[in-house]
């Protein structure tokens, strides 16, 4: 079936390795082609390139990170084999997964980035910390940040996984005291997609790897970097309790009669509204449940500082007053109050002044203020 | 002095002694401006309140109710309201007249300077000596900072927010760049919040000057407003300006 050398075998023949029917194969196809929005026929091209196409190499790095990306990647279920995802790209370091340890792990990266120079995949789960020469984060007594750019060098595309490498998620939150950075701020020589979420949906993953793998090109990217595809509306917009928003029907307590007839979770901070990403419509674990679903408002973990924006649970962030932890709702008011305070104070006092001006020049009359 | 003098020595003023003439000095499009500003801001903030804290509570199913779609469709068409008055203001800063362009801030003129720090002074002092027939300087840069920057902000604001229900249309194209901009969706809310509240405070300050304005200078400051006419006494025209 190969028309590839032994060496670089196909999706394909892996999978059958693996004892993986075509039937099932087949169905994976189709299954990712619906996930990637394309048309039905186009199931037959992403059987026709993952026969045809040598697997991807792809490096993984782990920076600055909970591995919580990892955790939800293998636990893909849409590609109908519990594996498929895993074989369809040649996953040649991932120092969480594999089972090489030591220095033969990292001379598996170089030597990888020696034979495909201009290639592979490179994939950053977490972020570099750049304060005093990186030393926040090494691994085999490198600095993160320059493995980071070393294997950048030579990569094809670089796949920023996690709010962690799209936009720095907890670690770079207020004040990031190691400095860290998302990927896009240290490499800027290389075409990056931002695949944010804390962690980002399984199928968001081996979707985005198998677009790559099919088409070999980016898929459509948004303002931010994202694709389109994923993170093009947002959790609100697909909401299964959007009726209720419209409707005016919000929870107001955890425990009342709304949030057991599963009104809008709006007032309770739900970051729905200002969140884009693809739970509302793919949501997670085989599509059991999302937070929304299972009666917690969203925290927005796909979109930049969602850390610094106050409280989960407060509709709109804090006013950025050092300092001073308030709301715009109550700078507004002190702000409004003042005026009317002032606005009181000085008419008191055109009035007094009025009194005053009356009984020192009666003969002046009304007009006397507007000469003096 | 630039306008029309519409008629001249008509109105004696209460004391019977001194003199005014009316002076027409708002036409017609910014007095329409004006009110057409006034409601829509109102309705603005009045809505905006009930989205961003939605009080009223529906009962029943919700195919029954439509009380938060309604508000916001209210908001937006306010907002629309607004934003083409405020493009119809723009035009007409270069084809009105002379007190179209009275506010603008001419902070290269010493001489607007000085009008600045004077009616600042002036209402301060409680002392009340020079009559403008447009803006003086204190008015016109406090409607430049919070109707006219202020406006640009929440149109701007407003807008991303409001192209976020069609991801790639044509108002994500035009301003959906302010929302990367300002730190995402969420702190754009707050922006636009509180940028409202200053909209509420600055409310408060101006009819309270408006009243205090007029009340002083018996000049119908805020007839003015409506019917176009500001009342001028005859022996101060040579001051105003």
């Amino acid at each position: 079936m190969s028309e590839c050398p032994p060496s670089r075998p196909t999706t394909y023949d892996v999978l059958t390795q693996h004892g993986v029917s075509r039937r099932d194969f087949i169905k994976f196809c189709t299954v990712t082609a619906a996930a990637l929005g394309l048309e039905p026929t186009m199931a037959g091209k992403i059987a026709h390139a993952l026969q045809t196409k040598p697997r991807i190499p792809v490096l993984w790095l782990h920076g600055l990170e909970c591995t919580c990306c990892s955790e939800s990647f293998i636990r893909s279920s849409h590609p109908l084999v519990g594996d498929v995802v895993l074989n369809m790209i040649s996953l040649d370091y991932d120092d969480t997964l594999q089972a090489a340890a030591g220095h033969q792990v990292e001379e598996i990266r170089k030597q990888i980035i020696k034979d495909y120079p201009g290639e592979y995949i490179l994939a950053v789960e977490g972020n570099a910390p750049t304060k005093d020469g990186g030393v926040y984060c090494t691994i085999a007594g490198e600095a993160f940040t320059d493995i980071l750019l070393e294997t950048a060098e030579h990569a094809k595309y670089v796949v920023a996984w996690g709010s962690c490498a799209s936009n720095g998620c907890v670690q770079a939150a207020h004040p990031n005291p190691t400095g860290a950075v998302p990927v896009k701020e240290l490499i800027h020589d290389k075409p990056i997609v931002n695949v944010p979420g804390c962690p980002p949906i399984a199928e968001v993953m081996t979707g985005l790897l198998t677009h790559l793998l099919t088409f070999d090109r980016l898929p459509e990217l948004d303002r931010e970097g994202r694709p389109k595809v994923f993170y093009g509306q947002r959790i609100h917009d697909k909401c299964y309790r959007r009726s209720f928003f419209d409707a005016g029907q919000f929870v107001e307590e955890w425990d009342d009669a709304g949030a057991r007839k599963g009104w809008c979770l709006y007032k309770m901070g739900c970051r729905g509204p200002t969140t884009y990403n693809s739970c509302s419509t793919f949501k997670w674990n085989d599509g059991v449940s999302f937070p929304i679903g299972s009666g917690h408002g969203c925290i927005g973990c796909s979109e930049a500082n969602f850390w610094d924006n106050g409280p989960f649970y407060e509709r709109l962030s804090a006013v950025p007053i050092p300092g001073v932890e308030s709301t715009p709702e109550q700078v507004g008011k002190v702000l409004a109050i003042a005026a009317g305070g002032a606005a009181a104070a000085h008419a008191v006092s055109v009035a007094i002044k009025k009194a005053k001006d009356g009984k020192d020049a009666d003969s002046k009359g009304d007009a006397g203020a507007a000469q003096a | 002095m630039a306008g029309t003098v519409t008629s001249a020595g008509a109105a004696g003023a209460s004391t019977g002694e001194a003199r005014y003439r009316r002076i027409y000095v708002w036409q017609r499009p910014i007095r329409l401006f004006h009110w057409v500003n006034a409601l829509a801001i109102t309705a603005l903030f009045s809505t905006g309140l009930y989205i961003a804290s939605p009080v009223l509570t529906s009962t029943g199913e919700p195919y029954d109710n439509f009380v938060m779609g309604r508000v916001r469709q209210i908001h937006f068409v306010a907002a629309f309201v607004f934003a083409i008055a405020f493009m119809w203001r723009i035009y007409w800063f270069w084809f009105g007249n002379t007190y179209a362009r009275s506010g603008f801030p001419y902070v290269w003129r010493l001489a607007w300077w000085k009008d600045l720090f004077r009616q600042a002074f002036d209402y301060l002092r409680l002392d009340f000596g020079h009559i403008h027939l447009g803006h003086n300087a204190l008015a016109g840069l406090s409607y430049t900072i919070f109707i006219i920057a202020l406006g640009w902000a929440q149109m701007f604001t407003g807008f991303a927010m409001y192209s976020e229900s069609n991801p790639g249309g044509f108002f994500d194209g035009l301003v959906g760049w302010v929302l990367p901009l300002l730190g995402g969706s969420f702190r754009t809310h707050m922006w636009h919040h509180l940028f409202a509240w200053i909209f509420a405070t600055f409310a408060i300050v101006h009819i309270y000057i408006v009243i205090l304005d007029g009340r002083q200078y018996r000049n119908g400051l805020i007839s003015s407003m409506i019917m176009g006419r500001k009342f001028v006494r005859v022996d101060d025209e040579d001051e105003s300006g």
